[in-house]
């Protein structure tokens, strides 16, 4: 009991301080407002919608806290008693801790201090809001009261779900529900009939060519930017999550493919006025000449000093086009505006839609480039060496000349979609090309499942597409990459929808090292 | 490395080694001729400004050196690169500031009488306060780092954990951004320590300052360093941290608790990057969200430099990174907005010819 009592205590620290986190960094207010977009509730007295949705949010944190107080340190199953006061001791220490910064906030806001200087998102409007329109100390009882109850109200709903055991009954319904449908006759006949994958294709297509013409001009041009990701997560791929080449320093390829273009058309700096089309393959090839320049050097590197490597070599290049010293050749700080775009048959493209066709034919192409090459001797051969680079040098692999061909190929890619990115935007410049377009691309192909076509562009549309969806988290969102990141390689390390063998080797092997102790502290024997 | 056996790699392999050494000789030539064209040939600079250089890059590399001890405890363990470990260091600056801002506020009471500050009064307690809050802070954040995004991941393959580093360090520098804000901020030091006051020396006919803000940067390392050598090398944590670092396993067996003794390696690494936040904020001055970002990969150069795993290589690393980094743009006649591009070049080429570092081999190149 006490252990117990003792987890449902950490609990309630743990959501103390994200739930003041979430105040200190203005989410809660943010938060407030999309509960508001859902909910239109009429606040009635002094509570305005505005208080009274950021109670909502704060219930929902009060009932998971209450939840997850309940939950903590499983052990025999609790009576309704013990999991009402372990959740309620939860929610009050949750509520003490969420109390006592309301009650410093709004009593230094009573004192006129200005902490916006300090801590720039407590405005005074997200003050009043969380006092729900009272004196700090009563403002501080209310919460502390109000996140007790909710704290309560989670756990009795833990312990209802916990008690009812439809969970595991219900998932095991589902299981045989799936297979017992993947072995029916019919459908594996259906599914070996090689007319049901065209058909598929078919209407895939048929839903691409229709869709840009359905949407408007901004979301066009999202999904030409969710497309170009495409195209970087694919080339990302063969590299780290076919060849197991940790690559941080990709947005290089990216930048040379982006300026090639750039500096053949623009009329400044170098007024050449090329040809788009001319400069598509000389950015690809020149993409792949950087990669295998980068590749040679580091050809005997290995895991995590490869991926710094690179990151040197990304910041080195994204340091030179930031500076003076090459604004005569690049450009310098401003980049180049005025990028040329295609034309078809002597027709420009203009519109957005139009870069999106031209964006989504890139994108097949190279899907079906990567489809055949993962399937050939060298995309095998990346698979071997990625699994034990010995071991395949013992198989009659040459280690060298393949991951030179993983790291053209990749770089490549990008350079494809560096070109792409340039011609659409009409303007390239430094601040396109930092390292957070590596992090972003490393990032969904995690998201997404390294290895795996489906997996990259399922990570593009949700690093890139979703965030456009909920544009009020924007300045959340490279906060929730972040959290995302570490939150996959715990839970789900091999993305989303992962390649069959990354599933068999991204989970951590418990026989390799002491595992993680026991939670109560106890030693193993 | 050559696999006996195989002729083909072995000649291959000799043919890289042959390329590295005329690689180094071409470009340590260079460097000798530009050295020897710019101090004794064309003479840019006077003598006290190659000395201002010298006594800035060697502050400025005793702070990278405690950065980079961090780096190198936590590899030498885990054999990860704590990628969130320059933002630690950013935790433990905005600590310090904190504290000097309200230190700034409150009044010294009616003893002194006059209307200083407490900080101006008694700026000996405030700088150490500012330090232990630093560090205090910084050391809690490494603690939690550990157990929150490190720990769950023991034993999985090499990738993932530095993927969660790389995650942890994108979450940190946002929370910075979104809770204190994009600006770059002032440390407000006691006026005794004003940036850029200090002793002044003759150098022929010129002055040189040696700044107090400087001096205290560079005695303080050297503290830290000392007594950090000595934690390792003479207290029974530190032998159990070199177990750990020896053989995990073998370690348990011995009764050693391994992750405890991990825990307690991030504690001390959060300690030191702390330290090195106070003391970035206080001798440069301007603390903001991405402040930890540069100087942590600079470390991590210092600590490849000096062979990673190997203390005393991170602390010649740190110094050696500083002083080259001050008088390398001098020296190469480069724009000192490239100042950075030397650090990052000189990462690459000493993973890529020398990964092992200048002190030595900790790590066989299979590690690497």
């Amino acid at each position: 009991m006490k252990t117990k009592l003792r987890e449902s205590l950490k609990a309630g620290l743990v959501y103390g301080i994200v739930t003041i986190f979430l105040f200190l960094i203005g989410f809660t207010g943010t938060a407030a407002n999309l509960v508001g977009k859902v909910i239109h509730f009429g606040a009635g007295g002094s509570l305005t919608p505005a208080m009274a949705n950021l109670m909502i949010f704060l219930a929902v944190m009060g009932i998971l806290a209450g939840y997850a107080g309940a939950r903590a340190a499983k052990g025999q199953a609790d009576t309704w008693s013990t999991a009402l006061l372990r959740s309620a001791l939860t929610g009050l220490v949750h509520g003490i801790m969420l109390a006592s910064i309301v009650y410093l906030v709004g009593d230094l806001k009573v004192q006129g201090v200005k902490m916006t200087g300090y801590l720039p998102q407590l405005l005074p409007d997200a003050i009043n809001q969380i006092l729900y329109g009272m004196q700090p100390a009563s403002a501080a009882v209310f919460h502390l009261v109000f996140m007790t109850v909710m704290g309560a109200a989670g756990g009795a709903a833990a312990h209802g779900i916990g008690r009812g055991a439809w969970r595991p009954r219900a998932a095991a319904r589902w299981s045989a529900f799936r297979i017992g449908l993947a072995q029916r006759p019919d459908v594996l006949k259906l599914r070996a009939n090689p007319m049901t994958r065209y058909g598929l294709y078919a209407i895939a297509v048929i839903l691409l060519v229709l869709l840009p013409r359905l949407l408007g001009q901004y979301w066009n041009y999202t999904l030409g930017t969710i497309g170009i990701y495409v195209l970087l997560g694919l080339g990302l791929n063969i590299v780290v999550g076919l060849a197991g080449l940790l690559d941080l320093g990709y947005v290089a390829f990216f930048a040379i493919g982006s300026y090639t273009t750039a500096l053949l058309t623009a009329p400044n700096p170098h007024h050449l006025l090329w040809s788009f089309w001319l400069t598509v393959p000389i950015g690809i090839v020149l993409a792949a000449l950087a990669g295998i320049l980068l590749g040679i050097p580091v050809l005997r590197m290995r895991g995590d000093y490869l991926a710094i490597v690179t990151l040197g070599f990304g910041q080195i290049i994204g340091i030179l086009l930031k500076s003076d010293v090459l604004t005569a050749f690049t450009g310098g700080p401003k980049g180049v505006s005025g990028v040329g775009g295609p034309t078809l048959f002597g027709k420009p493209f203009a519109s957005d839609i139009d870069f999106v066709y031209l964006i989504m034919l890139a994108v097949l192409l190279i899907v079906f480039v990567t489809n055949r090459l993962q399937n050939s001797r060298v995309g095998r051969a990346w698979e071997a060496m990625r699994e034990d680079e010995t071991v395949a040098r013992a198989m009659g692999i040459n280690v060298l000349t393949t991951k030179l061909m993983a790291f053209a190929i990749g770089a490549a890619f990008a350079g494809l979609g560096g070109v792409l990115f340039a011609a659409r935007n009409q303007f390239t410049g430094p601040e396109d090309h930092n390292l957070m377009v590596s992090i972003n691309v490393l990032s969904l192909l995690i998201v997404g499942g390294m290895g795996s076509i489906p997996g990259a562009i399922a990570g593009a549309f949700a690093l890139k597409g979703l965030p456009e969806v909920l544009r009020e988290l924007e300045n959340y969102r490279v906060l929730a990459f972040g959290a995302l990141l570490v939150v996959m390689m715990i839970i789900r390390p091999e993305g989303l929808i992962p390649s069959s063998r990354r599933k068999l080797e991204a989970r951590p092997d418990k026989n390799a090292s002491p595992g993680p102790q026991p939670e109560d502290g106890s030693k193993l024997p | 490395m050559p696999e006996p056996g195989s002729t083909h790699a072995r000649r291959r392999f000799t043919a890289y080694r042959i390329a590295q050494t005329v690689l180094g000789v071409v470009f340590g030539g260079y460097l000798a001729w530009r050295l020897f064209d710019i101090v004794f040939v064309h003479p840019a600079y006077g003598t006290e400004t190659w000395v201002q250089f010298a006594i800035s890059g060697i502050v400025l590399g005793s702070v990278y050196a405690i950065i980079a001890i961090g780096y190198t405890l936590v590899y030498g363990i885990l054999f990860m690169i704590n990628f969130a470990h320059g933002d630690i260091m950013m935790i433990g600056a905005f600590g310090g500031y904190f504290v000097l801002e309200a230190l700034k506020t409150i009044p010294a009471g009616t003893a002194s009488g006059s209307g200083l500050s407490f900080l101006d009064a008694y700026p000996i307690p405030a700088i150490i306060l500012t330090f232990a809050v630093g560090i205090f802070v910084a050391a809690l954040s490494g603690y939690l780092l550990e157990k929150i995004a490190y720990r769950p991941l023991r034993g999985a393959p090499r990738l993932v954990p530095l993927i969660s580093a790389i995650g942890a360090s994108i979450f940190l520098e946002n929370a910075g951004q979104l809770l204190f804000g994009a600006q770059r901020r002032d440390y407000a030091n006691p006026a005794v320590l004003t940036r850029g006051s200090g002793w002044n020396i003759a150098i022929g006919a010129e002055n040189v300052v040696l700044t107090y803000t400087g001096v205290l940067t560079f005695v303080l390392s050297v503290l830290l360093m000392v007594g950090l050598y000595v934690l390792v090398r003479r207290t029974r944590l530190g032998r159990a941290m070199r177990a750990v670092a020896e053989n995990k396993p073998v370690a348990e067996l011995m009764g050693i608790d391994v992750d405890g003794v991990i825990s307690r390696t991030f504690i001390i690494s959060g300690a030191l990057a702390g330290a090195a936040g106070v003391m970035w904020g206080i001798h440069l001055g301007l603390v903001y969200y991405f402040v930890g970002f540069v100087p942590g990969i600079k470390a991590f150069t210092a600590a490849v430099l000096g062979g990673i795993g190997n203390i005393p290589g991170a602390m010649l690393g740190g110094l050696f990174l500083g002083v080259v980094e001050a008088l390398g743009p001098a020296v190469l006649g480069l724009n000192f907005q490239l100042k950075d591009v030397i650090a990052f070049a000189i990462l690459v080429l000493v993973l890529i010819f020398r990964p092992t570092g200048i002190l030595g081999e900790v790590l066989t190149e299979d590690k690497v």
